[in-house]
């Protein structure tokens, strides 16, 4: 075209798509709903700012190769108003399953919303756990992700935990989030996890629906995480909000010097999930294990995005990612560790690994090693492979059924990932949840 | 009683023929040993007959106590007695040794048309078994072989085989990789199953295995099909002479 070096020059007029003209107008509608004072008001407001002017992130930027919201995001919802969905602690307990059978504390939040009456927080008075709505002064400074910017502009709740220096929590900390109801809707949570100085506790963020009640939940979850000095937390998330679930995530992650981070994620039983994680080093001899499972069927698409940034010396990162993708599922996973000029003595390794159970499964993986210092240990690896045939005959040769040994080696090679959740409790329901998810296909399997 | 009848077998995507006409019978209760040399289809015997894919048998019958295997799954053969203990036992990383027991058991108990046992009746049972092949019982919290040494992994084999009360009994090169102290704690492990009930067939390269686990009959395989039988002096003789008269042998 002759007018293609004027239109270089030129501010690049982006046509807007359906959903993200819907999400402007919807933000305007919703904003006197919203809870916070002027200034969170402020920040909402320049964060949709920003939004509409990056727009919803597709396939021609990098990072999003794999995952095009503007296509995925077809109807994005409306955020829910209503705190009042009734639910019972009876249909808490349907809900969480596997993890109400531990001794865990629970904060809870239904649709986005604090829920007093289904929160327990026995146990913890050693440290501080409130819902973000009950102090809601300000939100971070903005975000060029789009995710991260949606959060802001349309965040009702979370949990803010504090631990103070030195305490050490003894049981498990759940933040529960329930997405429920027949109508579309948006549930924004922002969770803020401080932990002191030596202070060390295990928080598991789970995210889930009730039987009956899978209709086009959409999440977006933000959580902000400081480990200070010396400091250990196990950070475990479960996901499992129903099969026609959307889910878009960010753990921000910063960690002190010595400081131990064990991080966890389960996703299964959703539609799309873009689930981005960032661990920064900003102390040396810090440790981190971030792993997870994906489990997709059907057309589930779960994408985990991860970035690590060495950026002082003497910091490990160990990451090990397994997924389980069966029908037309896609699993998605894109890994970059940066290590700063300086970061001397920095040792990363990380692996993806996909289980594939049908030929029209697809596996993308992105390792990405940015390595600016030259005394360092950094590996990363990569493998999708179907089961494995020797082994299937070797389970069927003593004498279990074909559909059996193959649900075993199923969830042998999810709990080799699972196996590194130190916490024995978490450990066992995220067992149960992976158990959960294979017996559907059993029952699927029944009806076909 | 295992029949063996004009066995051919070749491999499902080739058309190299292993089994070439073999005959072979077991009695109940006797123990037979087939020796052969590298490439002869001894592990190709034992795969056919625990049902392994990739195989195909053109020709022939395997009976089982007057019933066929060959329709069998290998879960059904395993279910109808059937057991093989592998030349190179698998691992399976993420799977605990007695969850694997516990499933395997339970899974042939039902067949069988027996009760499954329950945990407390399955940990009574399994440590006793494990004590007698001198098993430590911490190792079968571990995921399966993961890790094992040649002598455990043969041991965790023969624990599976007295777990899951086979009729049948198939030893794939039982003696490969075992020094001789664990040679021995296998063979005692193996006799100890040795019953009126039970038949076994052992196949080994070498004599070595068949002075602790002493066969009624020694069979001799090469080039697909049984080239003699003998008694266990059978065996001696072999490792004298080697096997080169019956692969040359027209």
């Amino acid at each position: 075209m002759d007018g293609r070096s004027v239109e270089d020059n030129m501010p690049v007029a982006v046509i807007k798509t359906k959903s993200e003209l819907a999400l402007s107008e919807q933000f305007q509608a919703a904003l006197p709903s919203l809870p916070g004072g002027p200034e969170v008001a402020t920040h909402r407001r320049a964060a949709i700012a920003a939004f509409t002017e990056f727009g919803l992130p597709h396939r021609r930027i990098e990072d999003w190769k794999y995952t095009d919201l503007r296509t995925a995001l077809k109807d994005p919802a409306l955020p829910s108003v209503d705190a009042t969905a009734k639910l019972t602690v009876a249909d808490l307990i349907v809900a969480l399953g596997p993890f109400m059978n531990m001794d865990a504390a629970r904060i809870v939040f239904v649709n986005g919303h604090f829920r007093a009456a289904l929160s327990n927080v026995t146990g913890t008075d050693t440290i501080t756990v409130t819902p973000l709505s009950a102090s809601f002064d300000s939100l971070s400074p903005l975000s060029t992700d789009a995710i991260t910017a949606l959060n802001t502009a349309f965040v009702t709740d979370g949990a803010v935990i504090d631990i103070p220096d030195g305490v050490t929590l003894e049981q498990p900390l759940l933040v529960v989030s329930l997405s429920v109801g027949r109508d579309a809707r948006l549930s924004t949570i922002r969770n803020r996890i401080s932990v002191g100085a030596g202070a060390s506790a295990t928080i598991a963020e789970l995210y889930l629906t009730l039987p009956g009640s899978t209709v086009d939940g959409q999440t977006n979850a933000l959580t902000e995480v400081t480990i200070s000095r010396g400091a250990t937390l196990t950070h475990v998330k479960a996901l499992s909000e129903g099969g026609r679930a959307t889910h878009l995530s960010n753990w921000n992650v910063s960690l002190g010097a010595e400081a131990n981070y064990r991080a966890f994620q389960l996703s299964s039983g959703v539609a799309l999930a873009r689930n981005q994680i960032g661990v920064t080093f900003t102390g040396e001899h810090a440790k981190i294990d971030v792993s997870g499972t994906f489990l997709g069927r059907g057309s589930d698409h779960i994408d985990t995005t991860l970035t690590v940034d060495h950026a002082v010396p003497h910091c490990e990162s160990r990451e090990l990612f397994a997924g389980v993708l069966d029908g037309h599922a896609r699993g998605i996973f894109q890994g970059k560790i940066i290590v700063r000029p300086h970061a001397q003595k920095s040792d990363g390794k990380m692996m993806a690994r996909a289980l594939m159970l049908s030929p029209d499964a697809e596996f993308d993986s992105k390792p990405e090693l940015e390595i600016y210092a030259d005394d360092v240990v950094c590996g990363h690896g990569s493998t999708a492979a179907e089961l494995d045939e020797d082994l299937m005959f070797y389970c069927q040769s003593r004498g279990i059924p074909a559909a059996e040994a193959r649900a075993l080696l199923v969830k042998s090679f999810i709990g080799e990932a699972i196996a590194r959740v130190d916490n024995e409790a978490v450990r066992t329901a995220l067992e149960a949840c992976a158990d959960a998810w294979l017996a559907q296909d059993q029952t699927n399997s029944a009806v076909t | 009683m295992l029949e063996i009848k004009n066995l051919h077998v070749k491999l499902a995507d080739e058309d190299k023929v292993i089994l070439d006409g073999l005959d072979l019978v077991v009695p109940k209760g006797e123990v037979h040993a087939i020796m052969g040399p590298n490439g002869s289809g001894k592990s190709t015997l034992a795969y056919v007959l625990a049902g392994r894919a990739g195989y195909e048998v053109t020709d022939g019958d395997i009976l089982w106590n007057g019933e066929s295997l060959l329709e069998m799954a290998p879960d059904e053969r395993a279910a109808a007695g059937v057991f093989l203990a592998f030349q190179y036992p698998m691992e399976i990383p993420g799977v605990a040794g007695l969850t694997f027991l516990r499933t395997a058991t339970n899974a042939v108990r039902k067949k069988r048309g027996l009760e499954e046992l329950t945990t407390p009746e399955f940990m009574k049972v399994v440590r006793g078994k494990a004590a007698a092949l001198n098993i430590d019982f911490e190792m079968l919290k571990r995921p399966v072989n993961v890790g094992f040494s040649g002598g455990e992994k043969k041991r965790s084999e023969i624990l599976q085989m007295a777990m899951l009360e086979p009729s049948l009994c198939v030893l794939d090169e039982t003696d490969s990789g075992l020094d001789i102290d664990a040679l021995k704690i296998v063979s005692d492990g193996v006799n100890a199953l040795r019953s009126p009930d039970r038949s076994m067939l052992v196949i080994t390269h070498y004599q070595r295995l068949l002075d602790y686990i002493v066969p009624d009959k020694v069979h001799v395989l090469a080039r697909g099909r049984i080239q003699t039988t003998g008694d266990k002096d059978l065996a001696k003789e072999l490792e004298k002479s080697g096997y080169a008269g019956f692969v040359d042998a027209a």
